[in-house]
């Protein structure tokens, strides 16, 4: 565990490698400090400081490749047993496992049958590894296989409004659209933290 | 006021026979379409009959499709399940759009759902993976050997630098980059700041 934590630490302090695993850009805590570090008033100790932080960096980053090495040997040994995933799916986040039902509230085109892949998955775990999407994982690392298995409307709610000394009342019956869904299979498809694939098609979220 | 949610039963998200694990399969098997040939109330029934039935038949080859004819009642949409539930719809001066639609509401359901109340939007078998959260997971085992009370452990997580560390920390610096350079050059610097 205490293991994990320094993995995903150096992983946090790590733009290019965070960069490869995630493939998304986002300003990290180490570029402010680097700028204020650069500052003319302090050149020598910016010299200083700018080779320990060499030194620590390649550190880290040998400590964040064997992290990578020890998950895609599992991966590749397919001993990571069963996973499980978050994803973000009509507005709402899910803890998925294969085998689980969940269901979408309100309406949702997908009809009885159909097979889908969930594609926004936020994090996606093993017994000992987890892989956390900043925000979302990258396209085709992780495939969430689902199939729809109903379509149907909930209990009638009653809405039912009242003011009082008003004369004013009004009952309401409705029902709305529910989907249920079952996960069929979760599957890390590529190797963790290699390089970023050209993905041709164009992701609209 | 209706209180018939207080006695709707209430269940957690289920499906029959493990459906959609390997394959799906519908489970709706049969249904009856009662309609009657001369009554006004039946005439998107009769209208539905004439139009859609036979392609709704062809593209639903695993529904028994029944129909009924009887004089004077109104028309009514049955559903069998595999499950063996029963789902009577009144169908009294629905259009032939409203039929379809409330028949493939028939079609795409697991069983009569319309009196269950769902308390979760989730069913898993397995609900950890890593393990249940305990106040130790992700912690460093000196936790287990450190004596309490504890100074490190008391101190808030956040205490922010103050005005007066800030101010020191300048002054230090300052002393710093002036051993190392002349005061011109410092000048200088301090200007182009």
């Amino acid at each position: 565990m205490a293991f994990l934590a320094k993995g995903l630490l150096s992983v946090a302090r790590q733009p290019c490698l965070v960069n490869n695993l995630t493939h998304t850009f986002r300003a990290l805590s180490l570029a402010p400090r680097l700028q204020q570090q650069q500052k003319p008033t302090l050149v020598n100790a910016a010299v200083v400081a700018n080779k320990s932080e060499k030194v620590s960096s390649e550190l880290e980053q040998k400590e964040c490749q064997d992290v990578f090495d020890k998950v895609n040997q599992q991966l590749d040994e397919r001993k990571e047993g069963r996973l499980f995933a978050i994803v973000h799916l009509c507005g709402k986040q899910f803890k998925i496992t294969a085998g689980d039902i969940i269901l979408v509230e309100g309406y949702w085109p997908p009809t009885i049958g159909d097979e889908i892949r969930l594609e926004k998955v936020l994090l996606a775990g093993a017994k000992d590894f987890t892989l956390i999407g900043r925000p979302i994982l990258p396209a085709g690392l992780v495939n969430v296989k689902a199939t729809i298995i109903e379509k149907t409307l909930t209990h009638t709610k009653t809405h039912f409004k009242k003011k009082r000394r008003k004369q004013y009342m009004r009952i309401n019956f409705q029902r709305s659209p529910n989907t249920m869904i079952r996960i069929n299979s979760i599957e890390v498809e590529q190797n963790v933290g290699g390089p970023a694939q050209v993905i041709s098609e164009p992701r609209i979220f | 006021m209706s209180n018939s949610h207080l006695f709707l039963k209430s269940g957690f998200p289920r499906a029959p026979l493990q459906n959609g694990i390997g394959r799906y399969v519908c489970q709706l098997q049969r249904v009856t379409l009662k309609f009657c040939k001369n009554h006004g109330s039946s005439r998107g029934m009769r209208e539905f009959i004439e139009n859609h039935l036979v392609d709704f038949a062809k593209e639903n080859p695993g529904v028994v499709v029944y129909v009924k004819p009887r004089r004077h009642r109104g028309p009514v949409l049955v559903g069998e399940y595999l499950n063996g539930d029963r789902e009577w719809l009144n169908c009294r001066n629905a259009n032939k759009d409203d039929i379809s639609k409330w028949l493939q509401l028939l079609k795409t359901q697991n069983g009569s759902s319309s009196s269950l109340r769902l308390r979760k939007m989730w069913h898993t078998d397995v609900p950890s993976i890593q393990g249940p959260w305990t106040p130790f997971t992700l912690r460093a085992p000196e936790a287990n050997v450190a004596t309490y009370p504890n100074a490190d452990a008391s101190r808030p997580l956040d205490v922010e630098q103050s005005a007066t560390d800030k101010l020191i920390e300048l002054f230090k610096q300052q002393r710093l980059a002036d051993k190392n350079k002349s005061t011109d050059e410092v000048l200088e610097e301090k200007r182009a700041e």
